[in-house]
């Protein structure tokens, strides 16, 4: 009777797959964004025609300033609590000055984040803050091409029932569900 | 000696442990990771000081656009999205570099200011001052 042939463990060779496992560890440490925290609540208007915030746009000496529609103004969501620079508007006019102070009024570029439902004497008063620190040019965040949080966001506040749905609103939503932006939440 | 050379030859690092790391950190990048908006900027000017929205000297040239709590005026008009469109397309072929002054009301929604702005951008309509009333 010949000898059965012995089965040998199959060995299977790690070392590509540990290579090819850290590459994507490596693409994902990559392109992870940490960025600076913002007032969440906040929806932007859609501005398809404006400049595209690119790193060249947002330098370090930039200044974002959030307007959100209760009117609470604040910069990387900070003073926490109340209505932030809106209470003490001399506060952010201090900010700012020492931006410009520092970089040059030049230098420093002003973004007002303005919620789409904001009132504009909100708007305004960080915009008179910056005038009283000496910027004259200043500039609005829009949503170039929103890719999901911003309406998906707008859409389940009005679908929870958490926001009164004006016709603009609407019509908006309209918009973003034909382009495929936002998807029906399930109910 | 051939016990010392036996322990010196081919030492074995424990792959598996590793391996199960390597995973956790792949599955946490996976779920954290995701698409951001694409984001824009509109740029305006603030008048100077001393400048009013109804100066004598600009009153004449300017483009002047109105923004209520009903929408967008052009030069007093109330206009829908699209004839605010047109209508700035049609200025926009005289003179791209007419001074266009946005009257905003203290009252007015944020939305109707970056819509006017916008689609001043969109026909090359950069020379842009905010006034608040």
């Amino acid at each position: 009777m010949a000898k059965k042939p012995q089965t040998e463990d199959a060995q299977l060779d790690m070392t590509p797959m540990i290579d090819v496992v850290f590459q994507l560890i490596i693409f994902f440490v990559v392109t992870l964004k940490m960025s600076a925290e913002q007032d969440e609540t906040i929806v932007l208007e859609d501005g398809k025609h404006g400049i595209e915030l690119t790193t060249e746009e947002l330098p370090p000496s930039h200044l974002m300033i959030d307007v959100s529609r209760t009117g609470r103004i604040t910069i990387n969501d900070y003073p926490k609590g109340g209505r932030g620079y809106a209470d003490n508007i001399g506060l952010l006019t201090q900010k700012v000055k020492e931006r410009v102070t520092r970089y040059g009024a030049d230098n420093v570029p002003i973004l007002i984040r303005g919620d789409i439902d904001a009132r504009h004497e909100y708007v305004k008063k960080a915009m008179d803050a910056c005038t009283a620190a000496g910027v004259w040019k200043l500039s609005f965040v829009a949503v170039q091409e929103p890719k999901g949080p911003n309406w998906q966001k707008l859409y389940d506040q009005v679908q929870g029932g958490k926001r009164r749905k004006t016709p603009w609103v609407g019509q908006q939503i309209e918009r973003h569900k034909k382009s495929g932006a936002i998807k029906p939440s399930k109910k | 000696m051939a016990s010392k050379r036996k322990t010196m030859d081919n030492p074995k690092a424990e792959m598996t442990p590793m391996i199960d790391v390597v995973f956790q950190l792949m599955i946490f990048f996976v779920i954290t990771i995701k698409q951001d908006d694409l984001f824009c900027k509109l740029n305006a000017n603030r008048p100077a000081p001393g400048s009013s929205a109804s100066s004598s000297s600009e009153e004449d040239t300017s483009i002047k656009i109105d923004v209520g709590t009903g929408g967008i005026f052009l030069n007093q008009r109330l206009m829908s999205h699209a004839d605010f469109d047109a209508g700035i397309a049609k200025l926009a072929k005289v003179s791209k570099d007419a001074t266009v002054l946005v009257r905003c009301t203290l009252d007015s929604p944020h939305h109707y200011l970056v819509e006017a702005l916008d689609v001043c951008n969109k026909y090359g309509m950069y020379n842009l001052s905010i006034f608040s009333m």
